[in-house]
This record gives C-alpha cells, structure tokens and sequence, in this order.
C-alpha cells in the first residue's frame, strides 16, 4: 500500500502495518481459509448438499423467520424512534437505555430467558397456551428471539435523523394547512423511511445469522423449526466440514448481499438529501 | 409546535402506551424471569451454583477472552483509526469494507472459518502440530473467534470522531516537531477519549457474551474450554434450570452494569464536545 | 532572496495545483498570496511549509534547497485557517508546546510565553481554554504559538477568514504592526483582494496555479499585466465592444473591455463636468447606499456601468438621463492586459 501523498504526520508505516498485521491474522487469513476450502469441492458436490430437503427448508424458516422479525422490529423501531424522540415522559431515559439491552446481553441467556418466558409453563406462554397457541418451540418461538435480537437496529438508525428532523419543516406543513396525519404520511414518513430501511436491513442481517437466542427457544425439530446456522452446527459436531461449509457459503452470499442493499439505500439517501445526482 | 389537540394526545399516549408495553414484554419481562428463575429455589442454592468450580473456571475463561479481545481490538482500533484518518492512501476503501466484515459474518460462520483454518483439515495443521500449538477445541482459538466478532467495534467508534475533526492539529504540532507519540498522547487521544472508552464497553459486552462462534470452536471441554454462556448452555441442557439461570443473573448483571456504563460515556462524551 | 520557489509543479490527481510556480521573497517582507479559491494559493503555501510535496521544482530558503527537509526542521511558523488551536489545551499550554518539544527548560518556557501573552495583549487569560476565547483571541493565540519558538519565517492561510467583519479590520492592523515589529519574513494566503492590499508589503497573485504578477499593492492594482489581474480587482464592469464609446484608440484583436467603477464619472445633466462634450448620455437603472458613498448603475450604449458618487454630490435617481464619462479602461488581448486612456483628457477642451 503506498501514500499518495506523504503526509507530516508521523506514524503511517506503523499504524498502517499493524492494522494489516492483525486484519490479515484474523480476518482475511480465516476467511481465505473458506475460500481455499471451497475451491477444493466440486459444483455438484456443492449443488447436491444444498438442495437437501432438510438443508432447503432450514433455509426457509430462516429466511422467513428474520424477514417477519425485522419487518415487526421496522414497524415497532419507528414507534419507539418516535415515541423517545418527540415525547416526553416518565421514564423516558430508562426506556432509552433498555433498547440497548439486546446489545449487552449474551444471547445465550437471552435465548433461555425468552424460552422459560414462552413455554407452555411460562408466563406469557402460559398465557397463550391458554388459546391453544404455542410460542416455544415454533417458529413464533424462533421470531419471538429475533424480534428481541433486532429491536435496537432499527430503532438507532431512525432516532437521529427524526432528532436532525427540522421542526420548521413540520411547522411549514402545518401553516400550510396540511393535517397532522397528512404531514406525517406525507412529510416526516419519507425522511425516515431510508433509515428504517437501512435498520431494517440490518437487523435482517444479524438475524440470519443468529445463533446464541434462537437455538434454546427453537426446539430443532427438522423441517419444522431448524435454522441454517443450526444445521451449520450440526454438521460441524459430525465432522461434515464440507457440507457445512457450502452452507456456510449460502448465508455469507445472502448476508452480504443484504448488506450491499443497505449501502445501496445508505448512497442513494445521502445523495437524494445533498442534491447531487 | 402548535397545541395538542385531543385526538393527537390519544394518539401520543397510545403510541407510548404501545412503547411501553412493547418494552417491558420483550426486554424487561426476559431480565426479571432470569433472576426469578435463579433465586426459585432460594439464595442458598443459587450461591452454590455461581461458585461452583466449573462456573468459576467459566468466569475466569470468559474474563481472559473478554480483556485479550479488548486489548487485541484497542491496539488494531487505535492503529486503523489512525491510519485511516491521518493518511490518504489508494485501497484505503477496501480496508474499511475490510474491517466492517466480521459483523456481518454469522457467529456460527466465524467459528468455522477458525476451524478450517487451524483446525484437523487445514494444510498448517501438521505444523501446529509439530510446534504443539493448540488453537481449536482450546483457549487460543477462543480467543482468536472473540477478537473476530468484536473487530471493528473499537475502531468504528474511533474513526468518525476523527473524520469530523481534521488534522489541523496533529499537523500542527507535528510542523513544531512533535513526535508520533507525543502527538496521538496529548493532542489526538484527549479528543477520542470518550468515544474510545465506548467502543471498548461495547467490545466488551459482545465478547463476554458471544456463543456461537465459540460454541463452535470451543469443543466444550467443561472446565477447560467453557465460557459462562457456553456453561449456561450446558446447564440448560443437562435440564439444570436453577444453575444456569443462576450463572446466566451474573451475566444479567454484568450487561446491567455495561448498559449504564454506556449511558454514562455517551452523556459525558456529549457535555464535553 | 530568503524564499525562492523555482519552477514548482504540484497535482492532485487530474488537477493541477501548481503550474510552473517560480517567485523569490526578500528578508522581512510580508507577502501576500492572493487569488480566487482554486487557484493554488493554498496549495504554494503549504509546499514552503512541507505539509505538501512538490512534484518538481526547488524550494529554497535561506539558500538552502529544503525539498527533503522535513516540515518540523524547516524553521517555519504556520499558522492555520481554522487555527488548529489544541482544544485540550490552556492558552499557555498552547503556546508553550513548540518550546516543549524543543526540550526548552521550564525556567524558559515560562519566560517566553509570559513575553508573548504580553505580546498578543492577552495576560490574565493564560489558563483559558481555546472554546473560552473570542475568534480574535484564538487567531492572537495561533499567531503567539507559531512565533514561540523564533522561527525564521511564518506561514498563514487565510489567517482571517474565520473572524467577523468588524475584529477583521483591527486585526489586520494589529498583525501588520506585529509582523513590522518582530522583522520576521511573513507570507499569508488570502482570497479578499482589500486584505491583500491593506496588509501585504508586496502581492503574489496566483490564478489556475500560475503566478499572474508580483508587485507592490498599489503597483499591482494599477498596473495589471494580465487580463485575469485587470479583472479580479474592484468591481469591474466587462464587456465586449469598447468601440461604442468614443474617444478611445483602436488596437486590435481585443477580447475584453474592463472599466472599473472608479474609472467612471456620472453627472447630472446639469451638473457641470471637465468632458461634458466627449461625454454619452445614460440612464440610471439603480442606485445603491454603500457604507462609502453612493453606488450608481447606469446602461449606456447597451452596457451596464458602475460607478461612485459620494453623498456630497446632488442626488440621482433611478430612471434619470445622466452623463457618463470613462476616463480610462482596459483592454485584454489574449492573457495581457492594456490600459487605455481617454483620449478628450489630453486634448485642449474646447469651450463653445
């Protein structure tokens, strides 16, 4: 890597050197490990363990699984956006704080928490069961985790552009005569849509991949609520490295291509708003 | 802003009603269930579970991977951010991309990518082999799968913060002859401070509580190779409630003390700017 | 000469930031660097100081060839745009930190920023942070740090781009005297052409990363070489065909006409005026209040004048026919620039 341009500021060898170093140590070198390893399969080799009927259906649940999550976090992430940013109430900084909690508790026990929460004996399984409605266990059980898992994205990406929101802007529609739903519809909702877009995106992302919280509430039944990392899982403790690293393959693909939408919106909202073409 | 009207405070206090009930349902109702489930049968027994051996070998375990992947991420954050702040340079672009990629990466997906690289199949293993280096199924590969999933945590905090600041003053003082050092230590890091102290709250609750990356590394060796979510894991599924919702309060805990940690550095990093 | 760039060439990707940049600097001086935004002013100024590298060419200072000097060792205070004031510091921390890292006892370090606190007027201030002083403030700070360590030459861009209009004025005149003061040889980067001109002993105008023309302000403004020079100064009025008006001589292959406003005499038609017989009729489109006098445009012949009149004179209004006279103008063929004088000046008035 060279500079461009020398610079006066001293420490660019080194910086530069040891940031090459440890991301060459344990980022590039493990994933070109992936890549080694893939190369040395064959097209039908890999065609044939993904298109297993267990394989293809684990792909389903945890597509559709993180899909409903993340669309049920867009709609409550713009809510809670809202609600902390434009009201004010009791409590208001605790909530704030909370949103957070999915960040800083190991999924492990969130996973077991929501379990014993869900299950037929739990407390607000209990409740539903009542109805003849099971959560644990399901593939309800599974999207209850994701949901929790996903709640701060899209939340932290729609709060600031709703506080950078001018409130002249809302004003002027008021003046105009424009009522508070039209103004809401018409005005804030497109300012905010790219950002929710872009938490959604990410949550989408995460839950994919989401291990720790959905693998207790789950109940890994095949073809019923098995999730393609829990696949991963299982072909690794058989050994499989193959198999599990074709599937491993499919969900990279798919995670960076949502991740590559996201910048797409990212680029687009940030041109759109500076003016540029 | 103009007057409330009546419909717009039912809409308000519905849509904070809705907050609410949201919040406690799927974040506060999950907190108080794993101290409930702990203390069901009484301090005594939750006080044998948390010091049993195996929990405080977890402990220690998840402690040593916590402040390696912490130390690992400051020395790559503070070198990244520096690097990529100070200096233009072509491939600049893809080095960024290139740090943001292991949060994208599934957990599951990080463990395995450290298994084929130092594990049984991989073309190196002969040779850890023959220099006895262990690094999956045991600590160093721990370690190695921890420092993955926090890896940009510490320098995406870092590099904004100096973006929007420039470097009119680390050129400042470099032009009176300021070295490297003296200029990151009284000039750079002062402005940082917050913002780095973040990041590592942040690289600290995520590498305490990762699992599925070294779930697959670990080889769950209990007392050996057991972090205290991989312990929680085991307790649950040996049918060991009590225990591993009592193991699973310390991490309560620990993510309690984290998120007001993190309230307080972004309230204090806010005041000071 | 103490400074001298020879033949100094500088891109930045697909631009180029200098052209073939070569000036000379005496001892003492303190030059200014003028020109639109662009124009590599900036670019030139940060290449004295090493911040950036020529891609060819000799800087020289003190005969010495300093390309490979690095920046820290060349002797040179800058001072920034923006300051680049460490926040984190006190006031005489700030000052203090050139002579710290020279290794400086305490006894001295304290003896120096006590003589130039005392220098920028700001005693008592000295365990101030930077956000708790006024821009003027910061800018004196800036200039007290750069000047700590008695370097040989100083460096400022745009040092008073980030002030008000008001402190702008004083400090202009402060640094004036403060530089005279000190003898130390001073080159500031400015786009405002009445800072130049104020400030500087002598002007470097640059434009598209060429030196346009050096000389002394007066000199500079008066005597343009270059058709970019003849129009950036004043509030020029440009067009075309100069031939409509009369009384000027014809020379070839002229591109431009530039008059400026004080090159323009508006009369009353009753007013009595030297040229009245070789002057055209016009009418006034606006009239404006200036905070020196009163600003008149006026369409004559199909183009639109400018010119002064002070608050003395009768006055005019929009709508009126009036006399425009143009003592002068000048002409532009291809990069140069000529002056024209009006022809009816020199001849004997005849009075009927």
């Amino acid at each position: 890597m060279k500079r461009t341009n020398r610079s006066v500021i001293p420490g660019f060898g080194l910086t530069t050197g040891i940031t090459l170093a440890i991301l060459g140590v344990v980022v590039l070198i493990p994933l070109a490990s992936l890549v080694v390893f893939t190369a040395q399969m064959s097209f039908d080799e890999i065609i044939e363990t993904i298109t297993r009927d267990r394989v293809l259906s684990s792909f389903r649940v945890s597509f559709t699984t993180a899909f409903i999550a993340s669309f049920i976090n867009a709609v409550m992430g713009i809510i809670l956006a809202w609600v902390l940013v434009k009201y004010t109430f009791p409590c208001k900084r605790l909530i704030d704080g909370m949103i957070e909690l999915p960040f800083a508790l190991p999924t492990a026990v969130a996973g077991i928490a929501l379990t014993a929460l869900t299950a037929d004996t739990g407390l607000v399984g209990g409740f539903f069961a009542k109805f003849g409605i099971k959560i644990a266990f399901t593939q309800i059980g599974i999207t209850v985790a994701l949901v929790f898992i996903g709640i701060p994205f899209v939340v932290r990406a729609v709060q600031p552009v709703l506080e950078k929101l001018d409130p002249a802007y809302e004003e002027a529609a008021g003046v105009l005569g424009a009522s508070r739903s039209r103004i809401f519809w018409k005005v804030i909702f497109p300012e905010i849509v790219p950002a929710a877009l872009t938490g959604f995106g990410l949550a989408f992302g995460r839950c994919l991949g989401e291990y720790g919280s959905v693998v207790f509430i789950a109940g890994n039944k095949p073809f019923e609520t098995e999730i393609a990392p829990l696949i991963i899982m299982s072909e690794l403790q058989e050994y499989d490295y193959a198999s599990a690293t074709t599937i491993a393959l499919v969900m990279l693909v798919a995670s960076f291509v949502t991740l590559f939408l996201v910048n797409l919106i990212q680029t687009r909202n940030t041109k759109i708003l500076k003016g540029g073409a | 802003m103009y007057k409330e009207t009546t419909s717009s405070k039912i809409v308000k206090w519905s849509l904070i009603g809705i907050s609410i009930a949201f919040v406690v349902l799927m974040l506060l109702l999950p907190l108080i269930t794993v101290i409930a489930e702990a203390f069901k049968q009484g301090f005594d027994i939750y006080a044998k579970a948390v010091s049993d051996n195996y929990t405080t070998k977890a402990i220690w375990l998840t402690l040593e991977a916590t402040l390696l992947a912490v130390i690992i991420n400051t020395v790559f954050g503070l070198s990244a951010a520096w690097s990529l702040t100070k200096f233009q340079f072509k491939g600049k672009k893809i080095l960024t991309t290139l740090i943001d990629l292991p949060v994208t990466v599934s957990p599951i997906i990080a463990g395995l990518i450290f298994l084929l690289t130092f594990g049984r199949q991989s073309p190196i293993y002969p040779l850890l082999q023959d220099w006895d280096i262990k690094i999956v199924f045991a600590v160093p590969g721990i370690v190695l799968a921890t420092i993955f999933v926090t890896f940009p945590f510490i320098s995406r905090e870092l590099i904004p913060v100096l973006e929007a600041r420039g470097n009119d003053e680390e050129e400042a003082a470099a032009l009176m002859g300021a070295k490297g050092w003296t200029i990151f230590r009284k000039i750079t890091f002062p402005h940082i401070k917050w913002a780095f102290l973040y990041g590592v709250v942040l690289c600290a609750a995520r590498a305490m509580g990762e699992f599925g990356a070294v779930s697959v590394i670990s080889g769950h060796l209990r007392g050996k190779t057991n972090t205290l979510p991989l312990h929680v894991e085991i307790l649950f599924n040996e049918f060991q409630y009590v225990p591993a919702f009592a193991v699973s309060s310390i991490l309560v805990m620990l993510a309690i003390v984290i998120l007001i940690a993190r309230s307080v550095i972004e309230y204090r990093g806010r005041k000071k700017i | 000469m103490y400074v001298e760039l020879k033949n100094i060439n500088k891109h930045f990707g697909n631009f180029k930031a200098s052209d073939n940049v070569s000036f000379g600097i005496e001892k003492g001086k303190l030059i200014g660097l003028l020109g639109p935004s662009g124009s590599g002013k900036t670019t030139i100024l940060r290449m004295i100081a090493g911040l950036e590298n020529p891609d060819s060419g000799e800087i020289i200072i003190d005969g010495k060839v300093i390309n490979n000097v690095p920046a820290s060792k060349r002797g040179i205070g800058f001072v920034f745009q923006s300051y680049a004031l460490f926040r984190y510091m006190t006031v005489f921390e700030n000052i203090a930190f050139g002579l710290r890292v020279l290794k400086k006892s305490e006894n001295e370090i304290k003896e120096r920023v006590a003589e130039l606190v005392k220098l920028i007027g700001l005693e008592g201030l000295e365990n101030r942070y930077p956000s708790q002083l006024s821009g003027g403030q910061r800018q004196r700070v800036a200039f007290a740090r750069a000047l700590a360590p008695n370097p040989q030459l100083l460096l400022l861009d745009e040092p008073f781009a980030a002030i008000d209009a008001k402190v702008r004025q004083e400090l202009r005149h402060w640094l004036k005297e403060m530089i005279a003061k000190l003898g130390v040889t001073s080159i500031f980067v400015t786009h405002d052409q009445d800072e130049a001109i104020e400030v500087a002993d002598e002007i470097i105008i640059t434009n598209k990363g060429r030196i346009d023309q050096i000389g002394k302000p007066l000199d500079v403004y008066s005597k343009p070489k270059t058709a970019f020079v003849a129009s950036f100064f004043g509030q020029p009025s440009i067009f075309k065909d100069y031939n409509k008006f009369h009384s000027f001589d014809t020379i070839p292959n002229v591109d431009q006409a530039i008059v400026r406003p004080e090159f323009v005499k508006v009369t009353k038609k009753n007013e009595v005026q030297k040229f009245k017989n070789s002057a055209e009729e016009g009418v006034v489109t606006d009239v404006a209040f200036r905070g020196s006098g009163i600003e008149i445009t006026v369409l004559v012949n199909g183009e639109t004048l400018t010119a002064r009149r002070s608050f003395d004179e009768p006055s005019i209004s929009v709508g009126e026919k009036v006399d425009v006279f143009i003592y002068r103008l000048f002409v532009t063929v291809g990069n140069y620039a000529f002056l024209l004088e009006n022809k009816s000046i020199r001849e004997p008035i005849v009075v009927i």
